[in-house]
């Protein structure tokens, strides 16, 4: 079952050239793609990749509805790409350039590399081949549909039933007597870009809703996202209130926030602004601002965090020194110019505090701008901090659902599915950085988490990929009105149809304890096998732990067959038997076997 | 040079509490017993003691605190948890319990008190009382203890006075009466020089351990020469030194002065591709060259090889002393933060600070050079000689990098100690000098052996699963240096060693049997205590700590043994046959050149050199060589890769692991340099003390059931026992068998290996395609177990060939049991 698509996997993850080297015939290079069901052949073509780390490779390139495939004559270098992780297709040289492969394409890549091909200059040779590189690989800017919407690709698992909102909520204990779960957003009138299912304090009525969307940002109202169930302290989200240059009030958010707080009876509720504040005063021009000293019983708390557009620059430094080449001598410095730690930093140790503060008994409010960017890394680190199940495969997904999709993290403006606006302001890693922090996290916890580092790399890879249609589109009332559960298949139904690939074997379940990572430079580390996973001199050893896990596993395994040969030929074991096994009295050096140790 | 005066001194001014100094005395007589917990060695007096106290673990330890009462001793600050075991009074002592702080090795004191932190000096006054006590290590632990409420404000300031005052300032003397407070008891001189040495090791301080070695990597056309047995040559070169067979002593003693401080090119280590590792000093320069000293020195530097020699220059590529003194200062700094305002590195400067000590610049060029150097070897046959100025820093760390990244062996505990013996103890690193113990010689003072030891750390975090040693043990021994208390580190050479260690007594020389080492001075004998070596691990850590020190089922990697250093059934392609005999290159900034100059008896004054030899060399095989490297640098890294692959096939044991030197592969040790950051205290793990990590429940789980298979399989046969049996008696069999392999008598060897040859039983024909079918070892368990049967019933074969032996070892195996039994005990 499923083949290609586990082809198409491992291609994708693991490789960038293939040191296989299946003897397939030059002219049949390219019949041995594995092609996904609809997807179709576009156009082939003799050309020469400018590999950065090979030089310039003779081979055949395929470009199909889905992916840019390219095999080398000799079959050792390989490419396979989803068209949709490309941001950007160029012409390099004209007609009259000089110098050798000088005339080409140049494809720009969102998932940290950069592709060059060469073609032979004479007839426009390139033209064609660009042309519908161009076309599908920005299928919604030529009216063409998603890939995700034509492929026939069929799963046993359905990743669609993964997070049903009541039914989570139900898990966390709700409703209870102090929050209710509403459905005034049914129709997506309250607020355009959140669920239809929320919950909020059970005294707040239908209409205080109302006006309290009036006076928030895109009409985002602070809902729950997360209680804790023995202190009952909450974690709630939303936008920043319509303050602006004249300061106005409004005593319905203000009250509807002190619910907030008395539904556990705290004397203070945190609203932890995830902005630096000079921003957020910077906002009150454009209409926003953060809630002022008329809100009693509430204090607030700047979380420093930069907008998307800082973000997108140091993710882009990065880029320029990982790839292709990495500096030996100055990397630490080069990396630290880049700031891409110091920012992943900042939201782990936001959601530090907010984790911290709920684990004592205070409920806090979280929020941004619009509440669907760091509003969204810090509430859903939060939670997977605070609560072990999201620390498992399936509640991870639940919980990328949920606080994510669900409540509208802008994936097609920020990841720019299928468009061809490279430039487009609205573009942004942030779930790539929230991915980030939570590798952070498996790395300082490694057995505290099911799923393993392959499954936030294919999260990573398919976030692209327009295969699946869990990543598009804005928000919920567009997915309905695009019929993506209808009409797509889900990342999880290909995730859960293989669980296997991506459990942790470490993992230890642990209920009921909070994890705080460490948030300082000092024991951050780059995710090297992400963002240099291109470069083939570093793209090393999967997890050393791991792979010391499965010696001793297969270890295991020959031992116990070994023990049941041993049973079976009873009183006579044979001579090589005899041979292999230590003698436990003597040649046992004392201090070498008896004991265990930890590699880690 | 009498200590015990100064430490009574010491003591009487530290006005110890009256009762609990009574309390220890009497504690001597029963088996150093204290009463409140804390097992004092013998002869040691607690000065103070403090009830409540809590200790901070670190992640290492748990997190966390726990409680108990802290001791200060004129030796340690000891502290003993509340619920600790009681202590067994007939048990061996051990100079530091787990959570113990020898006072040597304290570098400052620091006390919190409501808000404030005060740097506690030996003359300070204390105006608060203090809530915490912070210990910084010299190792760059922080320990750190916290006084209850409930401990009395006397005893809190009482015992940080007394630790201020007796840990080691910095001065000299102040390590002997340190030594004293540790060693100095009768009961502890008399228990240390009644303590057997670790037999599994190979210390490499007689000759007939360096017959072993040259055994184990099966080079041949090497001796050991006691031409140095009394130092007359070179004061700091080991007594016996492996030169070439065809080189009588007559003649290499003319090579000596050609050298700095006389160390001529001496054989480290012979690659299983038949290539050999040397390391030499400097030539002198302002020497005349007769025509016959320039064949000697030509037939001493090509060693065995006649073809090709490389010599790698060390000086211009490594980090000097100073360099590494200064970029150890500089991350000591770094990690600790300022110690007495608690000042630290902002945290968004930690990378570019971090890059700016230059420590992980050394430990690149150190593994960079060390990678040239092991893909050179694995060329096969060829002399590559490091040469340093004076060949006892950087040749240490390079050489034994590069026996770490080839030889299997090497990469066990045992191993790696032998490893430290050869390369750094006998080799004469000045560890005496560069570890500045006594304070008085700042300007010598570097870490090169730590940065060495991140070097190991290094290769070992990128290819975890082909070492045998943990880090746990690097840690370990990263911790001993520190402590001066170690014979291993206390001098400069093997001389000063045997200067101190007079009471030892004997050495088994080849020539003369056992005998007095240079004239005992008997009178002296009592004043110094005896000191341990550093790798008498028993007497430093707990057995709980010791376990850790190496993986619980080691490498799955077969430790083959080498078969007599031609590894070459499938002989290279690149093989420098056309090389001209005598050519010499050297390498030197990743290229191969061969300057004029390079041998100064070659160069154009002498003029002798050119009649007497055919040509000067081309550079024709410059190329080949240079694929060599490229082999490392360029192409071929999937071989890495495929290293590294794990259990699926059987590669070559000897492939180096050649480590990636871009900026994100390498690492911080952070368990060693972090682990007293208290701001930041690393990975914290879900998991508990009681809760084991999935790996190591594994490694129990595949531990007890190989426990069981080997019962199961061993009870029904008879065999093993009667075999076990076996006395060990064969070892001096192979002393003498090594003695006559020396210069004096070459023609008894090889009568004596034709002997073993000429014993095989029936079955070994047999057992000889056996062993060619483990070169796809996951079949079995691991092949270290056939070793072991080498070590177990390898001797028997000379005595008497039993034919129902069916496991009976290869013929090359027999030959050098002891060293195969040291690298599967490892």
């Amino acid at each position: 079952m499923a083949s290609p698509v586990s082809v198409y996997n491992s291609n994708a993850l693991d490789t960038h050239i293939s040191s296989t080297s299946r003897e397939s015939l030059k002219m049949e290079l390219l019949a041995d793609v594995s092609l996904l069901p609809g997807e179709e052949r576009i156009i082939d073509k003799e050309t020469m990749y400018i590999c950065p780390f090979n030089g310039a490779v003779k081979g055949k390139v395929l470009i199909t509805n889905y992916r840019l495939y390219f095999k080398s004559s000799d079959a050792d270098v390989m490419l396979d790409v989803p068209l949709g992780a490309i941001s950007r297709v160029e012409k390099m040289g004209g007609a009259s350039s000089r110098g050798e492969n000088s005339y080409g394409l140049d494809i720009t890549c969102k998932d940290m590399r950069n592709l060059r091909f060469a073609l032979k200059q004479e007839g426009h040779s390139r033209r064609d081949i660009f042309e519908l590189l161009f076309k599908f690989a920005f299928p919604l800017s030529h009216g063409l549909p998603l890939f995700a919407y034509v492929t026939q690709e069929k799963y046993a698992e359905n990743g669609w039933a993964i997070y049903k909102p009541v039914e989570e909520f139900r898990r966390q204990g709700l409703p209870n007597n102090k929050w209710r779960i509403t459905f005034i957003n049914k129709n997506y009138e309250l607020c355009d870009t959140y669920p239809t299912v929320l919950a909020v304090p059970f005294k707040s009525k239908e209409e205080d809703l109302r006006r309290v969307a009036a006076f928030r940002s895109r009409g985002r109202i602070p809902v729950l996202s997360w209680i804790h169930r023995e202190n009952q302290a909450v974690i709630c989200r939303c936008s920043q209130p319509l303050v602006g240059m004249s300061g106005k009030r409004n005593k319905d958010d203000e009250r509807y926030l002190d619910m907030i707080r008395e539904a556990n009876d705290t004397t203070k509720l945190t609203i932890y602004d995830a902005r630096p504040s000079v921003n957020a005063v910077a906002n009150k021009a454009t209409g926003g601002g953060y809630e002022g000293d008329e809100y009693q019983n509430a204090e607030l708390v700047f979380l420093d965090i930069q907008n998307i557009h800082v973000m997108r620059e140091s993710l882009k430094k990065l880029k320029d020194i990982v790839y292709p080449n990495v500096e030996e001598s100055h990397w630490l410095s080069s990396l630290e110019s880049t700031h891409w730690l110091e920012h992943v930093k900042l939201v782990l140790s936001g959601a530090i505090q907010v984790a911290d503060k709920v684990s004592s008994g205070n409920s806090v409010v979280i929020h941004c701008s619009d509440g669907w960017d760091r509003t969204a890394q810090l509430s859903s680190l939060a939670m997977l901090m605070l609560d072990s199940h999201y620390r498992t495969l399936r509640g991870f997904q639940v919980l990328i659902e949920k606080e994510w999709i669900s409540f509208g993290h802008k994936f097609a403006s920020r990841i720019g599915h299928g468009d061809k606006n490279h430039a487009d302001q609205d573009r942004s890693p942030i779930f790539v950085q929230f991915i980030d922090c939570v590798w952070q996290m498996t790395k300082q916890f490694p057995t505290a988490f099911e799923f393993n580092e392959r499954l936030l790399l294919t999260i990573l890879d398919h976030l692209y990929s327009c295969c699946f249609g869990t990543f598009l589109y804005n928000c919920e009332s567009m997915r309905d009105q695009q019929e993506v559960r209808l009409k797509t298949v889900s990342l999880w139904s290909l995730v859960n149809s293989k669980m296997d690939m991506y459990l942790n074997p470490f993992y230890t379940p642990e209920s009921g304890r909070v994890l705080y990572p460490v948030a300082s430079m000092r024991h951050l580390e780059l995710w090297v096998t992400y963002y240099i996973r291109w470069n083939p001199r570093i793209r090393q050893q999967q997890s050393p732990v791991e792979q010391r896990y499965k010696e001793l596993l297969a270890l295991r395994d020959e031992y116990l067959k070994k023990l049941e040969a041993l049973e079976l030929s009873g009183s006579s074991p044979s001579s090589r038997l005899a041979n292999t096994p230590n003698n436990p009295a003597s040649s046992t050096p004392p201090q070498q076997y008896t004991q265990l140790q930890t590699p880690l | 040079m009498l200590t015990g005066s100064k430490t009574t001194f010491k003591v009487r001014q530290m006005l110890p509490d009256i009762k609990e100094r009574m309390l220890s005395q009497s504690g001597v007589n029963a088996r150093s017993r204290d009463v409140f917990g804390l097992r004092c060695l013998p002869g040691e007096c607690v000065l103070q003691r403090a009830v409540m106290v809590r200790k901070k673990l670190t992640a290492r330890e748990g997190r966390g605190w726990v409680s108990g009462t802290l001791f200060c001793t004129h030796f340690r600050v000891a502290f003993v948890p509340q619920d600790s075991p009681k202590a067994d009074d007939n048990a061996d002592p051990v100079l530091l319990g787990d959570h113990d702080v020898a006072l040597a090795s304290i570098e400052k004191v620091v006390v919190v008190g409501p808000n404030r932190t005060k740097l506690v000096t030996p003359n300070s006054s204390l105006k608060f009382t203090p809530e915490e006590l912070v210990l910084y290590c010299r190792d760059l632990r922080v320990v750190c203890f916290l006084f209850d409420r409930l401990t009395p404000d006397a005893q809190v300031i009482e015992i940080t006075y007394t630790i201020a005052k007796t840990y080691q300032p910095p001065k000299p003397g102040s390590v002997l009466s340190f030594q004293n407070a540790a060693l100095g008891s009768v009961e502890m001189k008399q228990f240390l020089s009644n303590r057997r040495r670790n037999t599994d090791m190979n210390w490499f301080e007689s000759a007939s351990d360096w017959e072993q070695e040259l055994e184990r990597c099966g080079a041949t056309g090497w001796r050991v020469s006691l031409v140095n047995d009394r130092f007359e040559m070179s004061t700091s070169l080991p007594r016996s030194i492996v030169v070439p067979q065809k080189v009588l002593d007559t003649e290499l003693k003319k090579s000596f002065a050609h050298f700095n401080e006389g160390r001529i090119p001496r054989w480290c280590w012979r690659h299983p591709r038949g290539s050999d590792l040397m390391r030499m000093s400097s030539f002198q320069n302002n020497i005349y060259h007769e025509k016959d000293d320039i064949r000697n020195l030509e037939m001493i530097l090509f060693g065995c090889q006649s073809s090709l020699c490389v010599v790698v220059e060390l000086g211009e590529e490594l980090p000097s002393p100073a360099d590494i003194q200064l970029a150890h200062s500089r991350l000591r700094a770094l990690c600790l933060g300022d110690l007495s305002t608690s000042v630290s590195v902002p945290d968004d400067k930690w990378l570019s600070t971090l890059e700016s000590t230059h420590w992980l610049d050394y430990i690149r060029s150190c593994l960079r050079k060390a990678s040239e150097v092991a893909c050179l070897l694995r060329g096969g046959h060829l002399t590559v000689a490091l040469q340093e100025a004076d060949d006892r820093d950087m040749a240490c760390v390079v050489s034994s990098l590069v026996q770490v990244m080839c030889d299997p062996h090497c990469r066990t505990q045992q191993g790696f100690q032998s490893l430290v013996q050869k390369e750094w103890v006998i080799a004469g690193h000045r560890f005496y000098s560069r570890m500045n113990y006594h304070r008085d010689n700042d300007k010598e003072e570097a870490p090169v052996f730590l940065l060495f030891l991140d070097c190991v750390w290094q290769l070992l975090s990128q290819y975890p699963s082909r070492f045998q040693l943990t880090d746990d043990f690097l840690l370990a021994l990263h911790d001993s240096i520190h402590l001066p208390l170690f014979s291993s580190f206390l001098a400069n050479c093997q001389r000063e060693r045997c200067k101190r260690s007079q009471n030892i007594g004997q050495s088994y020389t080849p020539v003369n049997g056992w005998r007095d080492v240079l004239h005992p001075d008997s009178s002296s004998d009592l004043s110094d205590p005896p000191l341990p070596s550093v790798w008498d691990w028993s007497l430093q850590y707990s057995k709980h700590r010791r376990d850790r020190f190496t993986q619980p089922v080691p490498p799955t990697h077969p430790l083959q043994p080498l078969l007599n250093g031609n590894l070459n059934t499938n002989p290279d392609t690149h093989r420098l046959t056309d090389t001209i005999p005598g050519s010499v290159f050297l390498l030197s900034r990743g290229t191969f050149s061969c300057p004029a100059n390079l041998l100064p008896w070659r160069s154009g004054s002498s003029g002798v050199y050119k009649k007497s030899h055919r040509r000067a060399p081309s550079s024709e095989n410059v190329p080949g060589l240079e694929r060599l490297l490229k082999a490392w640098a360029l192409a071929e890294f999937p071989q890495g890769l495929t290293s590294i692959s794990g259990p699926q096939g059987p590669l070559d044991p000897f492939e180096p692991l050649l480590p990636l030197l871009v900026g994100p592969c390498m690492g911080l040790w952070r368990e060693c340099y972090l682990r007293g950051a208290l701001h930041a205290q690393a990975f914290s793990h879900p998991i508990s003390a009681n809760h084991p990590h999935p790996v190591e429940r594994l490694a129990r789980e595949v531990q007890q059931l190989k426990d069981k298979l080997a019962q199961v399989s061993t009870s029904p046969g008879l065999k093993p026992p009667s075999m076990m049996a076996e006395p060990r008696r064969t070892d001096t069999n192979l002393n003498q068998n090594t003695n006559n392999g020396t210069f004096l008598f070459p023609a008894s060897r090889p009568q004596s290996v034709a002997m073993s040859r000429a014993a095989p039983p029936p079955t070994s024909t047999n057992h000889q395609t056996s062993k060619g079918a483990t070169s796809a070892p996951p079949s079995r368990p691991s092949h270290k177990d056939s070793n072991k049967h080498t070590f177990l019933f390898g001797h028997s074969s000379v005595a008497e060939a039993r034919p129902d032996q069916r496991c009976y070892p290869a013929p090359n195996n027999a030959k050098l049991p002891k060293s195969n039994g040291s690298s599967i005990s490892s």
